[in-house]
Parts: structure tokens; C-alpha cells; sequence
């Protein structure tokens, strides 16, 4: 997917002045929208800011926000993953199914193990033999779901007896008052950002999706760092299968259908490009947690929930061109 | 010298996916003893219209380097629309249909042209809002045409060949012969082979791409239509699904996601394979879930093969 | 009419031998969406080994994966392979029709099962069997009524939006509830799309939104579990009554806990016997009534062990 980005010439001359107030908005946009979305929907309920009712919305997008953290890693590299969805039903089974039969620590080794592997299949066929993510990914979302249909034999799986097992703790369980996926998911987006901002390999991950060949010039093992995205990404679903597992102490094969798509959109929303060499986590988090809470205040106000697609549109279009009101501002000044 | 280029460009690279249709058509009809006759075929040529005229216009946006996700919803609603209007006259929800899926093509693609931002995420964001608009328009439920004309137009026959097919054929003919013959189609390859020296060639790119994404749009909208009047109903969760099979398709027909390279003649050989080992494993009854991993696992090694086979000629464009 | 010149021409394409062997019928089933639920699979293999007992029949079993036009396409495909009888399990009870009538005008009896076709579509099929979910939808708003003693306020989880099953049992349960304790207030109805995992979140936001809820309606066990989950964990699981259909193993176990108060016990392995019954019935000639429901009884604590524990 070549980009239009830099080669449009109708960026260069389009009109300034009206983006005067817009760039303001857009230098802090993502979080600007955020806030103002958030007291939007606190004019139209009551319950909307209650102490229960974030809490809910935050755990509630915790399993799409574990994922993206992964995805937008794989993002920043330059790459797509679509097989997040099918990949968190495979691991979301494979957990719950052998939990009853090995024990909850076997079976939450083993599904690590197995969908790490995939994440390596995903990382070989991208990273070392080039080939390109968004097709292979599709295969692989395909490939996997039928995997899963395959292993369980399209049988939901259950978790027999559910208030006896420490298993509960991922889903169900509150350390310090904070519920234990949002503090995954926090302590997942906390690490992320710092390996990203502050080390060698996040600066590398960056060069690679930012200008591939000239990291390769530069000595960087482009195909290893791309294979290493994918671990990382199937690392985070298998994080968010073990809190959805315990969740629903259960599971249907399709359980992850959609959540790539919904991933991605969260990303979007927290205005990472999906050209690579760019993004960071926070930003996703952020977007995740709006997206979060679209869902909820149209719930709360009474809409159907599929108002909460339309709207996303809505601000994707308005988020996308808030973004490039700031970008005009930067080439005006730098080419001034 | 690009058209004559990208022709020769597109004939190298349509020839793995041909022989694999080949292939597996010869298989099949071993395999199956219903595979191999004319109803089956024109059954194939139905089934396979509607993600192959989608296919058709998204060769043309990913030539041009962008993408379109939203082509499922659009399906959706353009079916909607043309059963939930015909109140109005068949005509009229017909048409209405039609230019919801050009207006919304044309939306797609003026966001593309203004921002400049990748069509994925433009068009990822249109597919789940234009879903809602399909539930908000039909209050999530299916309509069906109390119209039978309309359902017997999509199960009507030319002779032995269903009406569905030649309409298929057809296009795929007409959009084979603009994309390779006219000035758009030129400018098509151009455009995604190099837009800096499109550009500089004097063609104005964003209208281009969108004029291109208006394409697909009313493509996705006439397939609707014609799955309505197969169905004689609409569902609002039609066309699910239905841009990742598209783009498949397209892809083992072998343009590039890059863009600038494709042709008409490869898409028509993914989209015939798709249809061709959905038909084949149902006649032979290989089990559903099955399915969906031999699918997977064929796309990936459509992928292993190009890259094998195009390493000498990319080295060759170099020296 | 249609289903005399269906039987007629299937007779006489077996009495001119061009069916395969001599009394075997060929029947084939396209499914909705195996796999996506056990009852689903649970059917399908039911329906599998209620052939092989059979010994008579050969079958081509399918599976749209939920896609209406793929079923429509497996339709024609069974067409094509000159079934002598063909079973759909529709996605949609509004677009499968013209496919249903295609099939019945090239002389081919359609049976449909588990879940009803819009009436426009009822001349052109054979028969159908299945539940009868207007029914279960009364039986659940009965329980309901039972339980709460005739006051409340309560709240609705649905099934998949526009697939027939789920608009039946809703309707039901409302027409019922409306007549039979009208002080029982139904707030807000949401769709769980038959997932347990979606109402779960649909119940935390009830349960954020509502203060008090004394009842949880859910169009199957599976979501009914989900809220279920939900409530367990805000800690408001003992307030609330809650009552599904489609008793699943978990239904079932939760039920036996005291935790669920009831729901409606239906058998995919009756549900696919008496498809494939009513499939051979019309074939043999036999006078086969329009709507064949099969029985689907309440089930709560009281009468709990007169069922066996579901196997999906």
C-alpha cells in the first residue's frame, strides 16, 4: 500500500488559515478528543462518570487493548496483523479446553506455547521470507479459525467448576481494588512503551518500519526484528485469551471473530499511521479507551449499539483530518 | 509504452494462477462425477459474480496502490436498498442502490484525495459505519422482495447460461479492455507505479483515485443488487466478510498490493479459483472446517511461489 | 400442489433407476453455522449417525458458516447433484426463500429445520420440523412471571438480530409477559448474538445502567451464562432471577447450583431426528403435516432430574 502521503501536491497549497484553530487541537488532538468526548456523554448520563461505570468500560476494553498493544508494536515495524482474532479464539479454546484435563498451569503453558508458534509462522513467512503481512495474515486469520474448529470439533469448551480455580484470578480478580485485566493491560502498555521509547530494540523497530532499507544499510537485522514484532503480538493475545478465558470461563470457537478489525480501529483512533515507523503505545491506549467508551455512552444513552460503528467512522474521518491540519502547519513552517 | 508495458507485466505474472485453475478444474472433475457440466459450471460462474465483480473494481484501486475494506458494506446496504425501496418501483431502488455505492465510493475516495491518508484506514473506518448505517436503515432486520420478478430475474437463463454470469463476463470484458486499452487504464499503472512522475505527467492524481473508488463503490453496489435478486431478500449481515475474500482473489491474480502492476485476466483466474475449490470441496464433501485451512494455506503458497518466481525479474529490471 | 409434482418426480426419477441404488435416498443438509455453538455440531453429528443407523440414506451434510448466500449456493449445489431430498437449516428465514423455491420447482422436496422460514416462503417447502419458539418464548415470560411473583423489572438479552429464532423467542416472551403479569416490566432489550463472551458485557452494562434488576430473560443458556458471569462479579447474582432457553450443559449445571432459576430443555439430537424423520416421511409419501414441533419443556430445579445433563 503506497501512500498518497507524501506525494500529494494539493497538501502544499490547500487553505491555511482555516486549520489556524484545528493544528491547536490536533497538537494534543487524540487527547483533546478524548476529553471532549468523555463530557459529551456525561451531559446525557448520569451514571456515564461514575467511579463503577469507568471501571467497567476500562475492563471491558482491556482484551482489545492487551491485543493492540501487540498490534501496534507490529504496526510501528511496518506491518500488519490481521490473524489477532482467529489467534484469540485458538488460544481463548486451547486454554479453557485443557484446563479441566492438564490443570490450569499446563494448560496456560501450553497455550502460550502454541500461540507463540504461530506468531513465529506469522514472523517467518513476514519477517524472513519477506512475503507481504496483510495477505499472510489473512491466511493465517482462515487457517487458524479452522484450526480451532478443527481441535475442538466446533464444541464450546467449559470450565467445569468455575468459583474453585485460581484460573478465575486473570478475569475475575482485583489486586489493590484495580481489576486485574485492566492492570494487564497497564502493566503490558507501561512495559511496551518503555522498550519502545528507550532501548535499542524500540529504537531499531522503528528504523525498520521507518526506512527499510536504510536500516539494513545501518546494520540492522531487518528480517529478525520484523519475526520478533509477531512474537510479541501473538505474546499479547495469548495475555488477552488468558483474561478472556477467565472472564467467560469458557469459550465458543468464533469468540474472537472481529477483534482484529476492532484492534485496528482503536489504533487508528489513537492516530498511529499504519505506514510504519511511527505510532507509539500510549497513543493506542488512548484510542482503545475512546472507542471503549463510544461503545458505552451510546449504550447509556439509550442508542442501539450499532451507532457506536457509525460514530467511530464519524471521528476517524474528523480524527484523520484534524492530524493533517497539523501537518500542513509543520510543512508551512518548515518551508517558510 | 506503459499500457504495452503493464500488459506484458500482467501476462508473466497471470500464468501461475491460470495453470492452478487449470489444475485444479482437471482434479476436480476426476474427483467429482457432478464437478465436470454445464450447470455445474454456469453454478460456479453464479456464485463466483458477486466477489468477482467486486474484484474488479478493487484491481483497479489496488493498481492505483490504495484498498478498499468497505466494498462488503457497501454490497450490504446497496442490497438493502434495492429490495427495501421497490415499494418506490423496481427501477427507482435499483438506482438508488447503484448511486449509494458510487456516492459512497466517491466519499472514500475524496477522504483519500483531501488527507492524503492510507486507504486502509479510511476505508477500514467506512466499513464499520456504513454496517451501522445498513442496521439503522433496516432496524437489523432482513427484507425480502414480495416481488417475484426480481427473484426470477436473478435465477433467469440466456439460453443454458444464467442471466447473473453473462452480466459478469461482460464487465470483466469491459473493465479488461479499459484498464488495458484507454487512457484511464494507463494512468492507472502510472499512478501506482510511480506518482511523482504521474504527477509530472499531468495526471491529477487524488481525482483519479477517486474516479477509481468510485469504480469499486458502484461494482460492490451492483453486486448487491444482483445477490438480492438471487436471494429476492436482503440481510443486513450480507457482504460480511466479503473484502477479505475479494482481496484474495485479487491478490492470487496477482497485483501487486504496492500497486502499479495487475490485470483484469489474473483477477478473473483468483476469482474462478476461489469459486472453483469452494465448489469442488463441497461436491466432494470435505468437511467445512477443512475448508477455511486449505484455503489459507493455498493463499500462502500463492505468495511463496510469485516471490520465488519474480526474484529473476526484478534482478533483471535492475541490470 | 408443488409438493405433489416434488413427490411425483422424485418417485419417478427412482422408478427409472436413474437414482443411484435401489431404495437408498440421497438427502442433503445444509446447516447454518456448525461450530459457531455446540448445539449446532451436537446436531450435526446427530444427524450423521441417525443416517448411518437408518441404512437407507445417503447423505451430503454442509455448512454455510452462517453466509446466506453460500447457503443459497449450497442450495443450488444440492440441486445440481439431484438430491432426492433436501434439508436447510436457514440463516435467515426471509432470504433463503427464493432458493427454497427454486428447488422445489426443479422437483425436489425441502424440509426445513430448527428454525421457520417467513410465511411467504411456506408453499414451496415440504415441511418443517423443529421447536416451536413462539412457544418456548411464552414458557420463558411464564417461569419469569412465576418466579417474581407477577412484579419487577427486567431485562431482555437477545439473540442474533434478524435471524428467525431469536425474533420468535423474543416475541413470545413479551406477548406472553404483557398478558400474564403486566406489572412485570421488561427496561431494555440488547442483542448477546448468541455469545456468551458479548453478554457478558451487554449485562455489565445493564448493571451499571440499572440499579436494580429482579430478572434476566436470555434468547439461550449460553448468553444466559454470560450474564450470569456478569452479575456473579458486581455481586448482585443472588437478586437477580435469571431464566434462558436452550438448556445447555452450563445452563444446566448452574441451574442445579440454584444460581439460575429455569429454562427450556431442547435436544439437538431430537431436533436433528426428527429433520431427517420428516424428510424420510415426505419421501416415502406419507401425509406430513405442515409445522412438526417437537416437544421442548420447561426445566428448573424442581424438574431437573427427570433430564439427562446436556452433552454440549
Amino acid at each position: 500500500m503506497a501512500s498518497a502521503e507524501q506525494t500529494n501536491p494539493q497538501l502544499l497549497n490547500g487553505r491555511i488559515s482555516r486549520a489556524g484553530i484545528l493544528s491547536f487541537l490536533s497538537a494534543q488532538g487524540i487527547l483533546v478528543f478524548f476529553l471532549l468526548s468523555m463530557f459529551v456523554f456525561s451531559l446525557f448520563s448520569e451514571q456515564f462518570l461514575s467511579q463503577s461505570n469507568i471501571m467497567t468500560v476500562v475492563r471491558q476494553a482491556s482484551i482489545i487493548g492487551i491485543i493492540a498493544v501487540g498490534v501496534t508494536v507490529v504496526i510501528i515495524g511496518g506491518n500488519l496483523d490481521l490473524s489477532v482474532g482467529s489467534m484469540l479464539s485458538f488460544a481463548t479454546v486451547l486454554v479453557v479446553d485443557l484446563h479441566d484435563k492438564i490443570g490450569p498451569m499446563n494448560a496456560i503453558l501450553v497455550m502460550f506455547a502454541f500461540t507463540l508458534l504461530l506468531g513465529a509462522v506469522n514472523g517467518f513467512l513476514i519477517g524472513l521470507m519477506r512475503l507481504n503481512s496483510l495477505i499472510v495474515t489473512l491466511a493465517m486469520l482462515s487457517v487458524i479459525q479452522g484450526l480451532v474448529l478443527i481441535y475442538s470439533g466446533g464444541q464450546n469448551v467449559d470450565i467445569a467448576n468455575q468459583d474453585g480455580t485460581w484460573f478465575a484470578f486473570f478475569g475475575r480478580g482485583y489486586v489493590l481494588g484495580i481489576a486485574v485485566p485492566v492492570l494487564l493491560f497497564g502493566l503490558l502498555a507501561l512495559l511496551m512503551q518503555i522498550v519502545m521509547s528507550y532501548t535499542g530494540y524500540g529504537r531499531r523497530i522503528f528504523a525498520v518500519g521507518g526506512n527499510p532499507m536504510a536500516s539494513v544499510y545501518s546494520g540492522i537485522r531487518r528480517n529478525w526484528c520484523v519475526f520478533s514484532t509477531y512474537l510479541i503480538s501473538a505474546f499479547c493475545v495469548a495475555c488477552a485469551a488468558l483474561v478472556l478465558g477467565s472472564r467467560v470461563m469458557g469459550s465458543q470457537n468464533n469468540v474472537g471473530q472481529g477483534y482484529e478489525l476492532l484492534v485496528l480501529a482503536g489504533i487508528i483512533l489513537g492516530g498511529t499511521s499504519l505506514l510504519g515507523g511511527a505510532g507509539s503505545i500510549w497513543k493506542t491506549v488512548i484510542g482503545v479507551l475512546i472507542l471503549g467508551f463510544i461503545q458505552n455512552g451510546l449504550l447509556l444513552m439509550g442508542y442501539p449499539y450499532y451507532t457506536q460503528w457509525i460514530v467511530t467512522w464519524v471521528i476517524i474521518i474528523l480524527a484523520v483530518w484534524l492530524d493533517l491540519a497539523n501537518k500542513r502547519k509543520r510543512l508551512l513552517t518548515t518551508h517558510s | 509504452m506503459i499500457s504495452i508495458k503493464g500488459f506484458f507485466r500482467g501476462r508473466t505474472t497471470i500464468q501461475p494462477i491460470w495453470v492452478f485453475v487449470i489444475a485444479i478444474f482437471i482434479f476436480f472433475s476426476f474427483m467429482s462425477e457432478y464437478f465436470l457440466s454445464l450447470s455445474n459450471i454456469t453454478n460456479i460462474l453464479v456464485q463466483t459474480s458477486t466477489i468477482g465483480l467486486i474484484a474488479l473494481g478493487m484491481t483497479y484501486v489496488m493498481i492505483n496502490g490504495n484498498i478498499d475494506l468497505s466494498v462488503g458494506a457497501i454490497l450490504g446496504l446497496a442490497a438493502s436498498l434495492a429490495v427495501g425501496l421497490q415499494d418506490y418501483g423496481l427501477t427507482i431502488a435499483i438506482i438508488a442502490a447503484l448511486a449509494s455505492g458510487m456516492l459512497l465510493g466517491a466519499i472514500n475516495g475524496l477522504v483519500v484525495w483531501k488527507t492524503g491518508v492510507n486507504a486502509f484506514i479510511v476505508t477500514l473506518g467506512a466499513m464499520l459505519g456504513i454496517r451501522g448505517l445498513i442496521f439503522l436503515y433496516t432496524g437489523e432486520q432482513s427484507f425480502y422482495s414480495m416481488n417475484f420478478a426480481f427473484a426470477d430475474f436473478g435465477a433467469s437463463t440466456i439460453g443454458p447460461i444464467p442471466v447473473l454470469a453473462i452480466i459478469f463476463l461482460l464487465c470483466t470484458l469491459v473493465m479488461h479492455l479499459v484498464l488495458t486499452r484507454t487512457g484511464h487504464g494507463r494512468n492507472t499503472f502510472a499512478v501506482g507505479g510511480n506518482p511523482e512522475a504521474s504527477i509530472d505527467a499531468g495526471i491529477r492524481l487524488g481525482r483519479h483515485m477517486m474516479i477509481n473508488f468510485i469504480i469499486v463503490g458502484f461494482f460492490a453496489a451492483l453486486a448487491g443488487v444482483l445477490l438480492a435478486s438471487q436471494m429476492g431478500a436482503a440481510t443486513p449481515n450480507l457482504g460480511r466478510d466479503y473484502e477479505l475474500w475479494t482481496i484474495t482473489a485479487v491478490v492470487l491474480g496477482g497485483t501487486k498490493l504496492t500497486g502499479g502492476y495487475g490485470s483484469i485476466v489474473g483477477t478473473l483466474g483468483g476469482v474462478l479459483a476461489i469459486g472453483i475449490l469452494r465448489n469442488g470441496m463441497n461436491l466432494m464433501q470435505v468437511p467445512a472446517f477443512y475448508v477455511l485451512v486449505v484455503l489459507g494455506l493455498i493463499l500462502i503458497s500463492v505468495l511463496i511461489i510469485d516471490k520465488k518466481l519474480n526474484v529473476p525479474s526484478t534482478k533483471e529490471v535492475r541490470i | 400442489m408443488f409438493y405433489k409434482t416434488a413427490l411425483a418426480t422424485s418417485v419417478l426419477l427412482l422408478a427409472s433407476g436413474i437414482a443411484h441404488a435401489d431404495s437408498t435416498y440421497r438427502i442433503g443438509i445444509t446447516q447454518n453455522n456448525v461450530g459457531v455453538d455446540s448445539y449446532q455440531t451436537t446436531y450435526e453429528r446427530a444427524f450423521v449417525a441417525a443416517a448411518e443407523a437408518n441404512g437407507s440414506v445417503d447423505i451430503v451434510v454442509l455448512d454455510a458458516g452462517g453466509d446466506v448466500a453460500r447457503q443459497i449456493g449450497q442450495m443450488q449445489d444440492l440441486v445440481q447433484q439431484r438430491m432426492d431430498a433436501i434439508i436447510i437449516w436457514p440463516t435467515d428465514g426471509q432470504a433463503v426463500i427464493p432458493a427454497i423455491r427454486q428447488a422445489n420447482n426443479a422437483g425436489i422436496p425441502v424440509v426445513v429445520t430448527n428454525s421457520r422460514i417467513a410465511d411467504a416462503g411456506m408453499d414451496f417447502i415440504a415441511a418443517f420440523s423443529g421447536p416451536d419458539n413462539v412457544e418456548q418464548g411464552a414458557y420463558a415470560a411464564e417461569m419469569m412471571c412465576e418466579a417474581l411473583e407477577g412484579e419487577g423489572q427486567i431485562v431482555q438479552i437477545s439473540g442474533q438480530p434478524g435471524y428467525t429464532t431469536a425474533i420468535e423467542r423474543a416475541a413470545g416472551f413479551e406477548e406472553r409477559l404483557a398478558e400474564l403479569c403486566p406489572d412485570v416490566e421488561l427496561m431494555e432489550t440488547q442483542p448477546g448474538n448468541w455469545n456468551r463472551e458479548r453478554a457478558q458485557r451487554v449485562m455489565e452494562d445493564f448493571l451499571t445502567k440499572y440499579d436494580r434488576i429482579d430478572g434476566v430473560y436470555s434468547g439461550d443458556d449460553n448468553m444466559g451464562v454470560g450474564a450470569l458471569n456478569a452479575a456473579k462479579d458486581a455481586g448482585r447474582a443472588g437478586d437477580i432471577v435469571f431464566i434462558g432457553a436452550t438448556n445447555f450443559a452450563v445452563g444446566y449445571d448452574a441451574i442445579a447450583r440454584g444460581e439460575y432459576y429455569g429454562s427450556i430443555y431442547q435436544s439437538p439430537v431430537d431436533d436433528a431426528e426428527a429433520a431427517l424423520q420428516t424428510a424420510l416421511d415426505v419421501l416415502a409419501g406419507e401425509e406430513v403435516p405442515k409445522l412438526n414441533f417437537f416437544e421442548t419443556p420447561k426445566i428448573t430445579a424442581e424438574n431437573l432430574e427427570e433430564f439427562d445433563r446436556p452433552v454440549f
